[in-house]
């Protein structure tokens, strides 16, 4: 299949379009410079949207496990009231266990902002930035297990192996920045369909996320596949490729034009100057002591999950399209809740809230769409004796920035958060939003594949107008 | 405003522009998300259905609801643009401006209909779907050497195009080998067949290497692609297949034999359903080959199992339909194939035959694959038996759980009272603070300087304390002299507390439980300086604290102890160890109850509520709990009075209350919650009796040595019958919920007619299914197998899209070609060696790869073959040709490096799976880890193992150069290349350098060439660090790193 991506390989092409597919997201400045006049064939050209963008770019901070709604960001005061008691309607027709009565929140909410938002006090340095997001309230989704759910909010389906939202996005927008991929993830999960969560399916390999180190691999010494060589100075290094290039293009004199052995030769440039580009990506050390300190790389809670946001702010200032890290599987509390919970947002809560200002006195906030979010949410009924279940009827995720309408509440769960009742939001409304923010239809966003024309929200989403600003 | 906006979106595809492709791409899907749900069925809402175009023109109860080409007149419009009064559909939010759009452009275009659900196929005529017949081999003249070149001839010819120029015999020799057995060929057999002049030379070296080994190695690996073979699941819970490899070598073996593609097609679909052939060898390895169903990446943690099993059997009808004939049967399992004749009910005959098979041993979570025992008869009822004894064992162990627990809760019962004091000290325990600084410390140790114990005595933070091979429980113990008794604060330095902390025991007394560990952490982030442990009395001399954990010892650095800083005549708050002890209650219970009690806060509905609100303001009436009505007119004098009312209430109810009393039942309630505070504590085995501890400990014992002792046996994984032969329903709109009409196992109709000879009750049907595919006039099997072949030799399928015959595929640049190897691929007996000797013999497969301009202005993707297309090599040549020049490459003839058990997880939440992907074997060999891939694999085009993909990319991006500079496994073989070549007798450096040509590249160096390699070597001995050890090995390490990166290494000509 993918004959669309054969076929820049195989089809006539003059030596400059040879030089853009080639580069596959690993290309210069100056050579996207160089081919800017000449269109699209570069798979990491910059797009154009379908119609004018409120969002260029998307920091996707996701939260492994499934963070409890009832416990973060949606209050529920008859969950406390009735606590103990039995849920007085039926659960989930299939759960991932069983649960019992209702288990109130061991946390204090207390209202914030001008906005007035709910939050517990899991979270008191995100709350301090309430009026800058838009929660939605009402999410659910289709699968009880990481798994699925997690597959369903990277890609859309649960059931298919398709291209995660990042590789979409990519695809319809292009890059900013031609000497780094175009999406990247810090320390992805390995697990729950692990790269098949930032992978571009069916899409051309460029669009795939690409991973900067892994889970378990320290953020600090996270790096990007063969991107590092301890045994070869870099100076022999740029002899051995220039004796290998000088080989090659003899070579060529002797085949006639062929694009992939032209395409090639110039995949080593690239692939050379993204090595020495891509230290950078690491090194927070031209960051202030402030910064630093702002996202906690000062305390060892902190500082993985800090570095990450650091990273993240880094890339997008750089054009990175979309960026994803991970707090990866920690939310998972079916028993511990009080003490897990409590732990994991202290890891998060002081560097997402570092983000948020960050990008916001840098200006970037007003076209960077932040999206915080778990596969899903947790059952306000007990698991065990201080624990929840996985819930995928109902949960919160908020988002920041990229032309959301600040400081809105949106949609709404029933009396004890189990079930989400009023405006409903699909993951793949959740992606038709996304993708009308940075300015696409997900109508129109397809790729032909299999005979078929593809989309990311398959046959379903619709955008939610009333969360855009 | 959105008609103008519809105009500019024209250029979808052709798809979208004929009226039907509209149709099933614009309104199908949305009629079925939003409408169908109550206008389809068999009683339609308001008598309206939407499933034909019929019923939509004849409409509902409000009459007709379109009128085609009139938007405005159509009452469907006016529902769904909210001007039909009350009417607006559908219920929820109004579609959107988008779909509105589509809607009312399709009414414009006068309501065209695809093909309607339920209907019959209309079996057309489309090309893949009739026989081929035997065409007339065409006339040319004067070139080829059989009739594959007349065929191409002939489309050449029609195009004005004519053939290049015959290989050189060196271009030939490094294709075919690359071809054939996916490696270099040696320096000595390009000398061999060089020097080998007769007619036949080039047949003999198809001939050598059809008979290699490593031919199979090469072209299984093809199949492999296609059979979307990897050695884990990936999908969501990627547990290791530790015996797909087994599968995997069989394939390489069938190529190897030549096993007749007929017979490999049976073997994989129905091993299990051949008639015995008397030789249990042949039983295994059918077994084995049935592995290709079982295969596939699935859900395992699905909380459906209905979804789940029917989602495996989907899974497996994909895989058959595109791997065997090119057709995308998946399509139908929610609606007719909108372009193939396949209707959904042929989708579920064919579903019920795989129903009818067992791949699943349950539909758990996490679930469990089938597995073939490969062990005769009398050692697989030994194996069955065995299990049994292991099982008995379970259910003792059971039993006398189960008896224990209910004796250590039922104590517990009738001492309410005592827990709720207990609980309530617990609460009201204020946390120690540190000493502080300038506090008077009497002994400081470090963690290591223990006097007994059976713990490493050095370690770092984050690594278990723990030395290998040791067992449980772990301990350190101190001795600690003080000069008069008294209380004394404890504390340690940087405890690791995210795995669980020890326990503690003075004078072998426990005085402190340690706690769990932390879910999903090896161990928290360091907390960093000193923490109390708590205040303890010590006597007077020596005491002796012992820190103890039951399987991980965390890590601290050191211990030290003061004197109590509490104010004199202060009791030093009790642990909750201590505080079971003064009430003579059990520790575990007690934190179970403290627990509740922190959950329940005081909350009206609680039964307790009386007892953790004494003391406090509260409104009265408040107490919601039917337990309330116990406590009317009670007035608790202390809260000693109210815990022991509490006793006596809950005594009652123990000694048997009446049933049917509410108040009472809510205290029951409390006593028998599943997760109340009275359940049996994880740790309960701790506190049996004496006698019982030791015969579970014992059972244990004996279940452990029986589970040793289990006879391991080679599995394979693999299908085989399933206990209920059974038909399934039509799943309306793929959902397993939603069910229709019963159909009956069978074939597709479009092919096989709608006579078809029932199936039996007794068998799913797996064996006639695969016999029916490789029958005769199967119109696409055989084609589709030349194809690949054509494919695999050629890079480009005659059908370009080799996994898709239907008509969203491509139709074959040359069918008559097409048919006529389809023809004599049975003809042969289904052999794949017959085709490549067929193939290989041809003056098409013979022809050079030079650019011919005017050829390249006709036919720039050289479809119709007017030359030999220049080829990338996938990802395994490139890594065995690296593996194979540096003369590192060890040859092996199947097996697994994976050091997994069966079914335990690769790649797990906290860590990347661990796969020695350096092993300098041949690629095929290496494990395909399922989203989790090696990376050289993924660079490098491997495609995605969870479908069929026959026709892999051959894309150029920068990874693939990142490895080939900085890769592990480039980086040793060169220098391993480098000491080879240093290593040969030969006269000079000159002497070297053509060495290394003819081994990496086939060719001799030119002069020129050996000078730009001199010339390179002479300037990187100048560049390398002064300090540089073997610093010819890292010259010549450069030199074959170039060499080896350059593209005539890795592109075939």
């Amino acid at each position: 299949m993918n004959r669309h991506w054969n076929s820049y390989l195989n089809e006539k092409l003059s030596r400059r379009e040879l030089l853009r597919v080639a580069s596959t997201g690993f290309g210069s400045v100056a050579l996207a410079g160089l081919l800017q006049a000449e269109g699209q064939a570069n798979p990491l050209t910059v797009k154009q949207p379908h119609f004018p963008a409120k969002a260029k770019r998307v920091i996707f901070l996701f939260m492994h496990g499934g963070p409890s709604q009832v416990d973060t960001f949606d209050y529920k005061p008859l969950l406390k009231r009735d606590h103990g008691k039995p849920l007085p309607f039926a659960k989930r027709r299939v759960v991932s266990a069983e649960t019992f009565n209702l288990l109130q929140s061991p946390w204090q909410f207390k209202q914030y902002g001008q906005s007035g938002a709910w939050v517990s006090d899991l979270f008191p340095h995100v709350a301090k930035h309430v009026d800058d997001l838009c929660f939605i309230k009402s999410m659910w989704g289709s699968n009880s297990r990481h798994g699925g759910a997690l597959l369903e909010l990277h890609t859309g389906s649960d059931t298919f192996v398709r291209p995660s939202m990042g590789s979409w996005v990519t695809y319809g927008l292009g890059s900013e920045n031609q000497s780094m991929p175009g999406y990247v993830t810090i320390c992805p999960t390995q697990s729950h369909g692990g790269a098949n969560n930032f992978s571009s399916a069916f899409l051309p390999a460029p669009y795939a996320g690409t991973p900067v180190g892994s889970v378990g691999v320290p953020a600090r010494e996270a790096r990007i596949p063969f991107i590092e060589n301890k045994e070869t100075p870099r100076n022999i290094q740029r002899m051995e490729i220039d004796y290998t290039q000088a080989m090659n293009r003899e070579q060529l004199e002797h085949t006639g034009p062929d694009a992939a052995l032209e395409g090639r030769i110039e995949s080593f440039e690239l692939a050379f100057r993204m090595q020495s580009a891509a230290p950078e990506l690491q090194d927070l050390s031209g960051e202030t002591e402030a910064t630093r300190k702002m996202y906690g790389l000062d305390n060892p809670v902190t500082e993985d999950f800090g570095r990450q946001c650091l990273m993240a702010r880094r890339l997008s200032e750089r054009g990175v399209r979309f960026v994803q890290v991970s707090h990866t599987y920690k939310w998972d509390q079916h028993a511990n809740l009080k003490r897990d919970h409590e732990g994991n947002a202290r890891e998060v809560d002081q560097p997402i809230a570092a983000l948020l200002a960050d990008l916001k006195a840098r200006g970037l906030l007003k076209d960077t769409l932040v999206l915080w979010a778990g596969e899903f949410g947790r059952t306000p009924t007990a698991q065990g004796s201080d624990g929840r279940d996985h819930n995928p009827e109902a949960f919160t995720v908020w988002l920041a920035g990229g032309g959301v309408k600040a400081g809105l509440s949106y949609g709404s769960t029933d009396d004890y958060g189990y079930y989400s009742v009023e405006k409903k939001v699909h993951f793949h409304d959740l992606h038709a939003t996304m993708l009308h923010l940075l300015g696409m239809d997900h109508l129109r966003l397809t790729y032909r594949y299999a005979g078929r024309d593809f989309r990311l929200t398959d046959i379903h989403g619709n955008v939610v107008t009333d969360i855009i600003a | 405003m959105w008609k103008l906006t519809l105009a500019l979106w024209g250029a979808a595809s052709a798809m979208a522009q004929s009226p039907d492709g509209f149709f099933e791409k614009n309104i199908r899907p949305l009629f079925i998300a939003k409408c169908n749900g109550c206008h389809g069925g068999a009683t339609p809402a308001g008598g309206l259905s939407l499933l034909t175009r019929e019923a939509l023109l004849k409409g509902g109860g409000r009459g007709t609801a379109v009128v085609a080409g009139k938007p405005a007149e159509s009452l469907l419009m006016k529902a769904v643009m909210h001007t039909a009064g009350t009417l607006k559909m559908p219920p929820g939010p109004k579609l959107s401006d988008a779909e509105l759009a589509f809607l009312t452009q399709w009414v414009e275009m006068g309501a065209p209909w695809g093909v309607a659900v339920g209907q019959k196929p209309e079996t057309g005529k489309y090309w893949s779907f009739v026989p081929p017949v035997a065409g007339k081999i065409p006339a040319v003249n004067g070139w080829g050497k059989n009739p594959i070149d007349a065929f191409v001839m002939a489309k050449l010819v029609e195009k004005g195009l004519k053939p290049a120029a015959a290989a050189d015999k060196r271009a030939l020799i490094r294709r075919a080998t690359y071809d054939l057995i996916g490696m270099p060929p040696t320096p000595e057999e390009v000398k061999a067949f060089l020097a080998d002049e007769s007619p036949q030379a080039f047949e003999k070296v198809v001939e050598r290497l059809l008979a290699s080994p490593r031919y199979g190695e090469r072209w299984g690996r093809h199949w492999l692609d296609v059979a979307r073979y990897a050695d884990s699941n990936g999908l969501d819970e990627n547990l290791v297949y530790k015996n797909a490899f087994r599968y995997r070598d069989y394939v390489i073996q069938a190529f190897n034999k030549d096993k007749p593609y007929d017979q490999f097609v049976h073997e994989q679909l129905a091993g299990d359903l051949l008639p015995d052939s008397g030789d249990l060898k042949t039983t295994f390895e059918r077994w084995t080959a049935t592995g290709f169903l079982s295969l596939g990446a699935k859900m395992l943690a699905e909380d459906d199992p209905v979804k789940m099993e029917v989602d495996i059997i989907d899974e497996q009808i994909d895989t058959i339909g595109r791997t065997f004939m090119g057709l995308t049967v998946g399509c139908a399992r929610c609606h007719d194939h909108k372009f193939d004749p396949i209707p959904t009910a042929d989708y579920y005959s064919l579903a019920g035959i795989f129903k009818s098979t067992k791949t699943m041993e349950n539909f758990k979570v996490v679930a469990k694959w089938h597995e073939h025992v490969l062990a005769p008869k009398e050692d697989r009822d030994r194996l069955e038996a065995h299990l049994a004894k292991v099982e008995e064992k379970n259910k003792e162990i059971g039993k006398i759980t189960k008896a224990e627990n209910e004796k250590l809760t039922s104590a517990a019962k009738r001492k309410v009272g005592a827990y709720l004091l207990a609980a309530h000290e617990v609460r009201e325990t204020v946390a120690l603070a540190v000493l502080p600084a300038g506090a008077s410390v009497l002994v400081e140790r470090e963690a290591s300087s223990f006097d007994a114990g059976n713990v490493a005595k050095t370690v770092e933070p984050k690594k278990t304390n723990v030395p290998k091979g040791g067992k449980g429980p772990f301990f350190a113990e101190y001795k600690i002299a003080v000069e008069k008794a008294g209380d004394y604060q404890i504390e340690l330095r940087d405890e690791e507390r995210g795995a669980g902390t020890a326990d503690l025991y003075i004078g072998g007394v426990m005085v402190k439980k340690g706690e769990g560990a932390v879910q999903n952490r090896e161990a928290s982030p360091d907390a960093g300086g000193w923490a109390p442990l708590g205040i303890f009395r010590l006597e007077q001399g020596e005491n002796v604290l012992r820190l103890q954990h039951k399987n991980r010892f965390p890590y601290f650095a050191k211990m030290r102890l003061a004197a109590s800083p509490l104010p004199a005549g202060t009791r030093a708050p009790r642990t909750l160890v201590q505080i079971a002890r003064h009430y003579g209650i059990n520790a575990s219970i007690l934190d179970q109850m403290v627990e509740h009690m922190e959950r329940s806060n005081g909350a009206a509905a609680s039964v307790l509520y009386a007892f953790e609100n004494f003391g406090k303001q509260r409104p009265a009436g408040e107490w919601t709990s039917p337990a309330a009505k116990l406590f009317e007119g009670f007035a608790a004098s202390s809260r000693e009075a109210l815990a022991e009312r509490y006793q006596a209430l809950f005594l009652e109810v123990v000694d048997g209350a009446p049933e049917g009393d509410a108040p009472r039942k809510a205290l029951r309630e409390l006593l028998t919650e599943k997760f109340g505070p009275f359940r049996a504590p994880e740790d309960a085995r701790d506190y049996y009796a004496e006698t019982a501890r030791v015969e579970v400990a014992r059972l244990e014992e004996e279940r452990k040595k029986l589970e040793a002792a289990t006879p391991e046996f080679p599995q394979a994984m693999g299908v085989r019958e399933g206990d209920k032969i059974t038909d399934l329903p039509i799943h309306l709109r793929g959902s397993h919920i939603n069910l229709g009409q019963v159909v009956p196992r069978r074939f597709l109709r479009a092919i096989a007619g709608e006579n078809q000879q029932p199936l039996s009750a007794k068998s799913s049907g797996r064996l006639e299914l695969a016999q029916w595919l490789t029958g005769k006039d199967h119109p696409l099997t055989a084609r589709v197998m030349a194809n690949r072949i054509w494919r695999w030799h050629f890079g480009r399928g005659i059908v370009p899209s080799s996994d898709n015959f239907g008509r969203l595929g491509e139709k074959p640049v040359n069918q008559p070609l097409l048919d006529w190897l389809a023809l004599r691929f049975i003809e042969s007996g289904w052999s794949v060696k017959a085709m490549h000797r067929l193939i290989m013999s041809s003056a098409t497969y013979q022809m050079s790869s030079a650019y011919d301009e005017r050829s390249f202005e006709t036919d720039p993707e050289n479809s119709l073959q007017w030359r030999f297309s220049r080829r990338r090599l996938e990802a395994e040549p490139i890594r065995d040709a690296i593996l194979a020049v540096s003369g590192g490459l060890q040859l092996v003839n199947g097996g697994s490096i994976l050091t997994y058990k069966d079914r335990q997880y690769v790649a797990n939440t906290s860590k990347r799976g661990g796969v020695d992907y350096d092993r300098a074997i041949r690629a095929v060999y290496l494990p395909v880890v399922r989203s989790s891939m090696y990376e050289q694999f993924v660079a490098f085009d491997l495609p995605d193992p969870s479908v069929p993909q026959g026709d892999r990319n051959a894309s150029v991006i920068a990874p693939q150069a990142l490895f080939m500079m900085n890769g592990s496994v480039v980086l040793q073989h060169t220098r391993k290349m480098a000491e080879r070549l240093l290593a040969l007798p030969l006269a000079d450096d000159g002497a070297r350098v053509r060495e290394a040509y003819e081994l990496a590249l086939s060719r001799p160096a030119t002069g020129a060439e050996v000078d730009q390699a001199l010339t390179f070597l002479g300037r990187i001995e100048k560049e390398l660090p002064a300090e540089a050890k073997d610093r010819r090995v890292l010259q010549w390490q450069s030199f074959c790193k170039s060499l080896l990166a350059t593209n005539e290494f890795i592109y075939i000509n």
